[in-house]
């Protein structure tokens, strides 16, 4: 029992820590931060959206289309980390494996460059 | 030789029937003839030359199916030889006489082709009348027994523009079928109890038939009592016995060749050729052989009375068949087959010269069937008159009574009536004898209308009435030397002494000395105490031995104990003399009613109106079955028409196709609103669904 | 690891061609490329096709039992190629008719039948889950090809977010299978669920989200809503698409995982599936008899047809997967045999999908109806034709697995579905004379259309030796 306990310590001791310090910044801020409230600012901020409207609305495709590319050079990056870090280990296999994912990612980069996708205007 | 008899009427059929457009209606018609001619010229060769030994004559394998071998072969014994002879010449004659009477047919539109087709469908008749005679077991005969009730379904159908025919044709095809399920229950039966259908196999077998009880309804009978009684059922409704007769008069409504041919004839007689063909296995069935007699008999009184009253000449010669066929069996019956094959042998010449004869009368008049409109005919139709009364003559049996001289019918009807009389039991007798007498009546009715008195009815059809052509003639001829001659000549091969009849059929033969059993007085026969005394006299005498033999071995089989036949030898005088004194105490009152007083007659009929309307309506026996089975089946068959197959199964399909179905359709239709998340929304249902079921069935 | 890229040497080979014509479109000159990049997408299809089904059989598994090719495999990857090779060769009139024609639509086609060959392949969740996504991602976009129209985006975006949410559920499942089994390898699922003992409820419940993720991809009821709409909406060449080959890669795949991975828990998943399968089997036959859409028709058929094709499934025999594959088979003939005709419906230029316009098509055009009818025929299941085979087959496995109630609701089912073939038949023959269609058919299209119907009758014979192939990569996956 206590065994089973102690080893859920670290995340009691967070889960107070966690708690402690968000309460701590939002009352310093209340507390030391100059307030001059305008609609704009109380509103919720929401990826530059108004939060409340109606859905139907008009936007920008190009902003998606930048930020889906974003996600999958995002993911692209998310992948080369873990293999970077054990190139030393590396056997010749998983080196071309990863050249092979590069090589995909870079034809998908070429084309839609290529189509114009990356050109604001 | 055999073959070709077998086989010319095929090949006749298939000539007229397919190639008439190529080669010409006439041509085609009279290839037909003439390949019967040399089928029933052959035919009579076989007859006169046959030595009484029974061959085989295989064609081929017909059916092989495990224990069930069935092969196409011709069997060729003194029945079959008798067969062909009837069949082979009436059939030739018929075919001749058609020539002459189908020439012209109101029933059929200018230019119509007819005539090849009726050639076609009486040569195909022939065939399978043919092979249902020289079958060499059951199945080759019922092949043959469906070929003729077929042609006989066609033939009577001919007038297919007419709706009676269409019935006829139809209740006759149906009413065999009732007699065909009792022979197929009887061929199954005999395959059950012998493993074959071969005649030599059964008939080998027949002692042992007759000591294995089945199960059958209940009861317990003999194998042999129960195939006896089965096959017969399929006999009665192929030669219009009683409870199954009601389809021979409607069938009249074919051409009245047809009518000598096929229901008259031949056809018909199939049935008394079956009983006789079976007579190993009836021999070892008493009550079967019985049940026979009392049928023929009940139908010989039954068919003669109804016959009285007719007004249509064909009916009347119709139910006269019927009658004859009855005397048939009785004499099967009784035990002596050789007679019944005797009967049926010389009526076969008479019936189809009277139907014939018929024929002329009404080919003269226009087709007018009514005797009420006859009347004086015989100066107009000399020839047909004459045959005629040929005719009436032999089948009132006129001859002189205690020789062997009279017409064909004197000495076959009288065989018969002695057989019955020897036989048991005593009533038979009186009742056959009444139907003589009766028989005479009817008959001497007919042509005092028909030919004599004043002309009646429209006084053009008489003033225009004439003699047939010689095609019509000319049968008419031939067939009244055998009315004439068949009888004389053949008394002694079919009724004669034990010794001859023995001989004739091929039946091996003990002389009396060594006969076993010669038991007389203890055989169960009525005869008079006298009559035992004598015959033991003359019981040296070689002529009376009796029959011996195993069953199979000969075309018939009479057990050593049956002395039926020389009984009916030895009756007393007095029933020798009693049909000739039946005969002409209907001649008599004939002649008293139609020619001294025809005023008679009506008031008779109005005195006694109950009875003549019994007999007018045929005991209302088509009322009978029509109320009972007709309307039954008719009733049953609406109620599984409206109701059952009506409301139930359509409207089952109906309402699933027409009301749930679209339900469903228009319930899906909305389920697919097109909506995002409904779809989702049934997703996750169907998963929900999914797990619910896996984790319930786990839970278990 | 030189092995292991042997054996996906087809996929390789595919791959590397998909994106070498990505990039000849991109560079050369963009959709004036397209015809030819079209035409060299489907040779080279055909090629594989040809190279997978023809080879002297290389079997064997790759990348640590990750990816397997068998008997199996090869002939549904063979079905694949071929099938796709052909749609891409019926659907280049229509497409360059309508000005639809862009150099992406072959690429995105070979991309999603790259997808269905690590499908059919797959041996591995991860694997499993590669090769239905990278089909799965194609297909949303060729269903909205038509960017321009409303239903034809619609169509997409309705298939990418149920799709997303059958992918979820597949996930979903495929976790709580490994968290049971501790191993993604289908082997391994195989060995854990044989030993494990009493109610498995984690692999149950895994097992049932799988198999929902599939039966989105077969469009089996309840999961079938979206087909309806997105073969509406979509250009008619990707219905024809979505009607044919995804549903034999879907199927097989089915079939692979429920009998390699699922193996030991078969009277669970028979249930599962025996339900889809009548489900299916009814809806599809009830509710296409209200369309008057002939592409909403044709996609209440494929359900139909695909609850047939479960059937034997269901049975949980080797010889259940040989009807299945028969059936597979057989309906991706018929299908590409009446999208040639409805690609070449068209009225004054423009596309007609209803079934109205059939109205007397036999005065019109003899041959073509001649043939649809062969086929509708064929779809209903009307002996002697090979349709009828097809659900002999799937009902004899029934019938032998003991799952006669099953049978006997596939008997109803197919007589309700042969209403609606015949309806069309009869409007074709019998129907009231109208202003129908015109138009002639593109060579191809007459093509696929005269062969499909003729292989409908000949096929009779020995159903082109399809039976001993069926049997022989049936008995690779359910042999044993």
């Amino acid at each position: 029992m206590d065994a089973l306990l102690s080893e859920y310590l670290p995340i009691l001791l967070f889960l107070g820590v966690a708690a402690g310090l968000g309460l701590i910044l939002v009352l310093a801020a209340v507390i030391l931060a100059p307030s001059d409230p305008d609609p704009e600012k109380t509103s919720a901020y929401e990826c530059g959206f108004n939060a409340f409207d109606d859905a139907r609305m008009k936007f920008d495709v190009r902003y998606y289309l930048v930020a889906i590319l974003f996600i999958i050079f995002d993911l692209e990056v998310a992948f080369l980390f873990p293999w970077a870090i054990t190139f030393d280990q590396m056997t010749m296999a998983g080196f071309w494996s990863m050249m092979a994912f590069l090589g995909v990612l870079t034809v998908g980069f070429a084309y839609e460059w290529r189509k114009g996708a990356l050109e604001w205007e | 030789m055999l073959q070709i008899i077998l086989f010319a009427p095929l090949l006749g059929a298939l000539i007229a029937g397919f190639l008439h457009r190529i080669i010409g209606e006439a041509a085609a018609t009279w290839t037909a003839t003439g390949l019967l001619f040399l089928s029933a010229a052959l035919s009579w060769v076989v007859f006169l030359t046959f030595d009484g030994v029974t061959q085989q004559i295989p064609l081929l394998t017909f059916i092989e199916s495990g224990r069930l071998a069935v092969d196409w072969a011709i069997r060729l014994d003194r029945l079959t030889a008798i067969m062909l002879v009837v069949v082979g010449t009436v059939s030739a004659l018929v075919h001749l006489y058609s020539h002459g009477y189908m020439a012209h047919d109101d029933n059929f539109r200018d230019g119509e082709s007819y005539r090849p087709r009726f050639f076609a469908y009486l040569s195909l008749f022939t065939f399978a009348m043919l092979l249902l005679v020289t079958a060499d077991n059951l199945v080759q005969l019922f092949v043959g027994w469906e070929g003729v009730g077929l042609a006989s379904y066609l033939l009577i159908g001919f007038y297919y523009r007419k709706p009676s025919a269409n019935a006829a044709a139809i209740k006759a095809f149906i009413v065999n079928r009732v007699g065909d399920f009792g022979f197929m229950l009887g061929m199954a039966a005999l395959f059950f109890a012998t493993q074959s259908l071969d005649f030599d196999t059964v008939f080998a077998e027949a002692p042992a038939l007759a000591e294995t009880r089945v199960t059958f309804l209940g009861m317990a009978p003999t194998a042999a009592n129960l195939i006896g009684l089965l096959l017969f059922l399929g006999a009665m409704g192929k030669s219009a016995q009683l409870f199954l007769h009601t389809w021979l008069p409607d069938a009249m409504e074919g051409p009245t060749p047809v009518s000598a041919l096929i229901h008259a004839a031949t056809m018909v007689t199939a049935g008394v050729f079956l009983v006789c063909r079976m007579s190993p296995i009836y021999e070892f069935a008493p009550v079967a052989l019985m049940a026979v007699l009392v049928v023929g008999t009940a139908t010989a009184v039954m068919a003669a009375t109804i016959g009285l009253v007719q007004s249509d000449i064909k009916r009347v010669i119709a139910w006269s068949t019927c009658s004859q066929l009855g005397y048939m069996f009785a004499a099967a019956g009784a035990g002596v087959y050789s007679a019944a094959m005797f009967h049926l042998f010389t009526h076969a010449f008479f019936k189809a010269l009277l139907f014939l004869g018929a024929g002329s009368v009404i080919h003269a008049m226009h087709h007018e069937q009514e005797m009420p409109n006859y009347g004086g005919l015989r100066k107009k139709l000399p020839w047909t008159f004459a045959a005629m009364l040929i005719g009436t003559l032999a089948i009132t049996g006129v001859g002189i009574p205690l020789t062997h001289i009279g017409f064909a019918g004197f000495l076959s009807k009288d065989a018969v009536i002695e057989s019955v009389f020897a036989g048991d039991p005593e009533w038979t007798f009186w009742a056959i004898l009444g139907a003589a007498s009766l028989t005479s009546f009817y008959s001497w009715r007919l042509i005092f209308l028909t030919f004599f008195g004043a002309p009646r009815g429209n006084p053009t059809t008489h003033d225009h009435a004439h003699e047939s052509p010689w095609t019509m003639l000319v049968p008419l001829g031939v067939l009244s030397l055998g009315a004439i001659f068949s009888g004389m000549i053949w008394y002694n091969s079919f009724f004669g002494k034990t010794d001859e009849v023995a001989r004739f059929f091929g039946i091996p033969y003990v002389a009396a000395s060594e006969a076993p059993g010669d038991d007389h007085a203890s055989d169960g026969h009525a005869a008079e105490p006298a009559d035992v005394a004598r015959r033991a006299e003359e019981a040296h005498d070689s002529h009376h031995g009796a029959f011996a033999g195993l069953p199979g071995e000969g075309a018939l089989y009479i057990a050593p104990d049956n002395t039926t036949l020389d009984d009916a030898h030895n009756v007393p005088k007095w029933v020798k003399v009693a049909p000739f004194g039946a005969m002409s105490t209907g001649l008599l009152v004939a002649i008293l009613f139609y020619l001294i007083a025809p005023g008679l007659p009506a008031r008779l009929a109005g005195a006694t109106r109950p009875v003549y309307l019994f007999l007018y309506n045929r005991w209302y026996f088509d009322a009978l079955y029509d109320a009972v089975f007709i309307r039954g089946a008719r009733g049953l068959g609406r109620l599984f028409w409206k109701r059952g197959d009506g409301a139930v199964i359509d409207g089952a399909i109906n309402g699933v196709a027409m009301g749930v179905v679209p339900a469903v359709t228009r319930a899906a239709g909305r389920m697919q609103s097109g909506l995002l998340y409904t779809y989702a929304f049934t997703m996750v249902l169907g998963v929900v669904l999914l797990l619910g079921w896996v984790m319930w069935r786990a839970a278990l | 690891m030189a092995p292991d890229l042997i054996l996906i040497l087809p996929e390789i080979l595919l791959a590397v061609f998909a994106m070498a014509a990505l990039l000849v479109g991109a560079f050369g000159g963009g959709d004036i490329r397209a015809r030819p990049i079209l035409w060299g997408v489907a040779a080279f299809m055909a090629l594989v096709g040809l190279l997978v089904g023809l080879n002297p059989p290389a079997v064997g598994t790759a990348f640590g039992g990750a990816f397997t090719l068998d008997g199996f495999a090869r002939f549904a990857k063979a079905g694949i190629l071929l099938g796709a090779a052909i749609l891409l060769l019926m659907s280049e009139d229509f497409l360059r008719r309508r000005g639809l024609l862009r150099f992406e639509f072959p690429v995105l086609i070979a991309l999603a039948t790259l997808g269905m060959m690590v499908m059919v392949s797959a041996s591995d969740l991860m694997t499993l889950y590669m090769g239905i996504e990278l089909q799965a991602l194609a297909l949303y976009v060729v269903a909205a090809l038509d960017r321009d129209s409303p239903r034809s985006t619609e169509a997409g975006l309705k298939y990418f977010v149920l799709g997303a949410l059958s992918s979820g559920l597949l996930l979903y499942g495929a976790s709580l299978v490994y968290g049971y089994a501790g191993t993604t390898l289908f082997s391994g699922i195989v060995a854990a669920a044989a030993a494990g003992e009493g109610p498995q409820l984690g692999l149950l419940l895994g097992l049932v989200l799988m198999l929902t993720g599939l039966a989105f991809k077969v469009s089996a009821v309840p999961f079938h809503m979206w087909t309806p709409d997105v073969y509406e909406g979509a250009p008619t060449p990707v219905t024809a698409f979505f009607a044919t080959v995804p549903k034999l890669a879907a199927l097989a795949l089915f079939a692979r995982l429920v009998h390699e991975a699922f193996g030991a828990i078969a009277a669970d998943w028979r249930q599962i599936v025996a339900f889809l399968s009548v489900a299916s089997m009814f809806l599809g036959a009830v509710a296409a008899i209200g369309q008057t859409d002939i592409k909403r028709l044709m996609a209440y058929s494929s359900i139909s047809h695909m609850g047939f094709a479960l059937m034997g499934l269901a049975a949980g025999t080797e010889f259940g997967v040989q009807a299945l594959l028969i059936y597979a088979a057989i309906y991706v003939v018929m299908n590409i045999g009446t999208f040639a005709f409805i690609l070449s419906m068209e009225k004054d230029g423009e596309p007609v999908s209803e079934i109205a316009s059939l109205n007397m098509y036999s005065a019109i055009a003899p041959g073509r109806a001649l043939a649809l009818m062969v086929l509708l025929f064929s779809l209903a299941g009307v002996p002697p034709l090979v349709g009828f085979f097809g659900k002999l087959y799937v009902i004899r496995a029934a019938v032998q697995a003991d799952m006669v109630w099953l049978a006997v609701a596939a008997v109803i089912a197919s007589v309700i579905a042969a209403f609606y073939y015949l309806r069309i038949v009869y409007l074709m023959y019998f129907g009231a004379p109208r202003e129908g269609l015109d138009g002639g058919m593109a060579p191809a299209q007459w093509i696929a259309l005269s062969a499909s119907a003729l292989a409908m009758v000949l096929g009779v014979i020995n159903l082109f030796g399809i039976e001993g192939l069926a049997a022989a990569a049936a008995a690779t996956l359910a042999g044993a």
